[in-house]
């Protein structure tokens, strides 16, 4: 297959045809929202995850659970949850790792009372011996609820088998994080990212493969690039004028990208146990306690091993955990010699004529 | 001068008292500091019995930017964290002690920098990344205790074992860095301090169930600093011992500091209006209500009978807890001091208190059959609040309550 081929099934992976098709053939969907979900034990029961990242919509029913000053992600999450996008689900898998995400789970029950809630509840002390054992608690009542939603059995050795396949995707993503900036527009590197959220882990991951073996042939895109931080950075405008400009993505430290993707689970010992040791391992991420603030540290280090000329914070409006750790990043690329810019998304947004401009602005800068 | 029984210039008063405490706190740690001593920095639901027990001296930073806000001085600090690259959306308190961090000198409340961070997030995540940036700004460190938000109606064991591993491991560190040693023997008298002044504090805050009840629900506003900072002293117990007996007296003496005719008592849900007090009370002075409930009744009722006790207790503090513990929590409030509505601050600084508040107030609006009004507002950028909004809805809530008492 050739790259536009490929590319082209990437884009192609709609998630509210995939829901369908899923349901058809008698398989069943849990939801799985921001930021970090036990993916592995909802493959392993046989269940099919697909991520709940918000849309592109005009919130009017969620403002009966919210305030205005909640982020636009969580509030779409419920906004398509009460529009009945969702319906057909069986369950939704909510961590508590933000304020925004503990007051989602809450309007959850009664919002859309007929996709049961199952919280995930993480240790930010996660290291120690009593944080593993309380993150494998979380596991266990997940699992327990996962049983109780859609009938299906939870079984060690089918969780050994998925931690198999996704720490083989994680490493691929992982590669594809590092090759996408040479070859592809940032349009096309969002839409290998975002359809990893819906399409089955193997099938994700044998197209990756894939692509990584056509892009070898193609000639690499010349110009500068950057580095992009934030929780998402999806927006079709942004990517769009990123592509216009020229300015490539060379690494990302993006929630719904590539920090899905840096840790993976030891594949010996008892399954539950390294998928505690894999969130454990976790880190450089605003919702998971980082009092050194190694995230400014990867940042840098990553404009550094790329040759990328600056950083692009795609700020979430209202997302307080990535606006205080963007005060320390600001510092440190300043530090580095590094420009930086901050744009202020959000899922509402309708005029990015101000985004647009600063874009413009930072791309002369970059030259 | 005459000074008037039980006022604040009364030095015998309970008012005065619980004043002379919390002013105590500030001049005790600024004391400590000029003697060499290592002081902390630490979060008003941190268990203080850690620090006190090991007779560490501690600032509690949501204490000093509420006493900034109250003070006027919100805005400016404020500002000064914004153009540091704050945005406006983070919380005010936040915001502020950023601020302070950076600057060191604000003369509405000034406090010793600290040499440690103590944190615990049984409140909200966001004290979470306030505490890490403090820590890492003015690289000190950072001794954090994470309670993670409870979805179910109980605490587990598995959520006691992993608090209390944190707990063994706070006194760990704290013997470290301060070389002072912990005591079993300390540490029982300062539970008993605990549980005897939130034992009052909680006699003293149902008293209000009497008809009019023997105080303004603002005072409480006022007190609770005690209950923050100094809870564990057994000065704190006596003062709020105190509190009580002359709440019992206003009641048998048909008095009450609230200086109006109560005709309406209403519960008033989230943290003051700090900058905007006095006009946020004298909305309601000036129309008969009298705020006769705050979840803080029931928020620093800290009792308990052993160190697994007291872990529980830190997780189950108002903000760690589902909807429907903190809705029932409310509504047997509601019913035990006897309410006519219920007022909702929606607080631009705090997502967590406010996130599920539409739907937690409705749900108690039902339970006790009372009318539920919200308006916008900030616990300390001043910015955030409309003073004819306020006057609109409280106006509003009146209403309802006034024509329900005819109807009945």
């Amino acid at each position: 297959m050739e790259v536009r081929e490929i590319l082209d099934v990437f884009r192609a992976a709609d998630p509210a045809a995939l829901k369908e098709k899923y349901l058809a053939e008698g398989r069943k969907i849990v939801l799985t929202a921001p930021v970090y979900t036990p993916e592995e034990i909802i493959h392993s029961m046989g269940l099919v995850p697909m991520g709940v990242w918000g849309a592109d919509v005009l919130l009017k029913r969620s403002k009966r659970y919210f305030p205005a000053f909640i982020c636009s992600v969580v509030q779409s999450i419920v906004e398509l949850g009460m529009r009945g996008t969702y319906d057909g689900a069986s369950a939704i898998v909510i961590p508590s790792l933000c304020d925004s995400l503990k007051v989602v789970g809450q309007n959850w029950k009664y919002a859309v009372p007929g996709i049961p809630f199952i919280p995930m509840t993480y240790p930010q002390n996660r290291a120690s011996e009593a944080g593993r054992a309380f993150t494998k608690a979380g596991y266990l009542r997940v699992i327990r609820d996962l049983e109780a939603a859609t009938g299906a059995k939870f079984s060690a050795q089918a969780l050994a088998d998925s931690i198999k396949i996704y720490n083989e995707h994680n490493a691929l993503m992982r590669r594809f994080g590092r090759e996408a900036g040479k070859y592809l527009s940032a349009a096309d590197r969002s839409a290998v990212f975002k359809s990893a959220f819906f399409m089955p882990k193997e099938e994700h991951a044998a197209l990756v493969k894939k692509l990584l073996a056509a892009l070898e042939g193609e000639k690499p895109l010349s110009g500068p690039s950057v580095v992009t931080t934030g929780i998402l950075a999806d927006s079709p405008a942004i990517l769009a004028k990123l592509d216009e400009l020229g300015l490539r993505i060379a690494a990302d430290d993006v929630a719904a990208e590539s920090r899905q993707y840096r840790t993976d689970a030891p594949e010996t010992g008892d399954p539950l146990d390294a998928l505690a040791a894999k969130f454990a391992g976790m880190g450089c991420c605003s919702v998971l306690l980082d009092p050194e603030k190694r995230r400014a540290d990867l940042i840098v280090d990553s404009v550094r091993e790329t040759g990328a000329s600056g950083v692009l914070a795609l700020q979430t409006e209202f997302c307080d955990p990535e606006e205080f750790d963007y005060v320390i990043i600001k510092k440190a690329c300043a530090a580095a010699g590094i420009p930086l810019l901050a744009v202020e998304v959000d899922r509402q947004m309708a005029n990015f004529g101000q985004a647009e401009t600063m874009l413009e602005a930072f791309s002369e800068r970059l030259g | 001068m005459e000074v008037r029984k039980g006022s604040s210039q009364d030095p015998n008063s309970a008012k005065y008292k619980l004043n002379q405490i919390a002013a105590k706190a500030y001049s005790d740690a600024q004391a400590a500091k000029e003697r060499g001593e290592k002081v902390g920095w630490c979060a008003s639901n941190f268990p203080v019995e850690l620090p006190e027990t090991l007779g560490i001296p501690v600032c509690y930073p949501e204490n000093q930017a509420a006493g900034i806000a109250a003070r006027g001085q919100g805005e400016k600090l404020c500002s000064i964290a914004e153009d540091e690259g704050y945005s406006n959306d983070i919380c005010a308190y936040a915001r502020i002690s950023l601020a302070y961090a950076k600057i060191k000198d604000e003369p509405a409340q000034n406090m010793p920098m600290p040499d440690f961070m103590l944190c615990c997030n049984n409140i909200c995540s966001c004290m979470t990344k306030w505490y890490e940036n403090l820590s890492k700004e003015l690289d000190i460190p950072l001794i954090m205790i994470d309670i993670p938000f409870n979805p179910d109606n109980e605490v587990s064991r598995d959520e006691i074992e992993y608090v209390k591993a944190q707990f063994l491991e706070a006194v760990r560190q704290l013997e470290e860095i301060t070389g002072k040693k912990w005591s079993d023997e300390r540490f029982r008298e300062v539970m008993a301090n605990s549980c005897r002044t939130s034992r009052a504090w909680l006699e003293a805050t149902a008293l209000a169930a009497a008809r009019p009840s023997p105080f303004n629900g603002f005072d409480l506003l006022n007190h609770m600093a005690v209950m923050v900072t100094a809870r564990g002293k057994p000065e704190a117990a006596e003062a709020m011992e105190l509190l009580a007996r002359e709440y019992r007296e206003n009641i048998e003496n048909g008095t009450s500091t609230f200086r109006a005719e109560e005709k309406y008592r209403i519960m008033f849900e989230g943290i003051a209006c700090w900058p905007w007090l006095r006009v946020t009370s004298t909305g309601l002075k000036s129309r008969g209500i009298n705020m006769v409930s705050t979840i803080y009744a029931d928020a620093f009722g800290f009792i308990y009978d052993d160190f697994d006790g007291m872990i529980e207790a830190y997780c189950k503090v108002p903000n760690a807890i589902n909807l429907e513990t903190a809705r029932d929590k409310r509504v047997r409030l509601c019913n035990n001091i006897g309410v006519d509505g219920l007022l909702v601050h929606t607080n631009r600084s705090c997502k967590l208190w406010s996130g599920f508040m539409p739907e937690m107030s409705r749900q108690i609006g039902e339970a006790c059959g009372i009318p539920v009004v919200s308006f916008d507002g900030d616990q300390a950028d001043p910015r955030n609040f409309s003073e004819a909004q306020y006057d609109t809805r409280v106006q509003g809530l009146t209403e309802i309550m006034a024509s329900r008492k005819a109807g009945e």
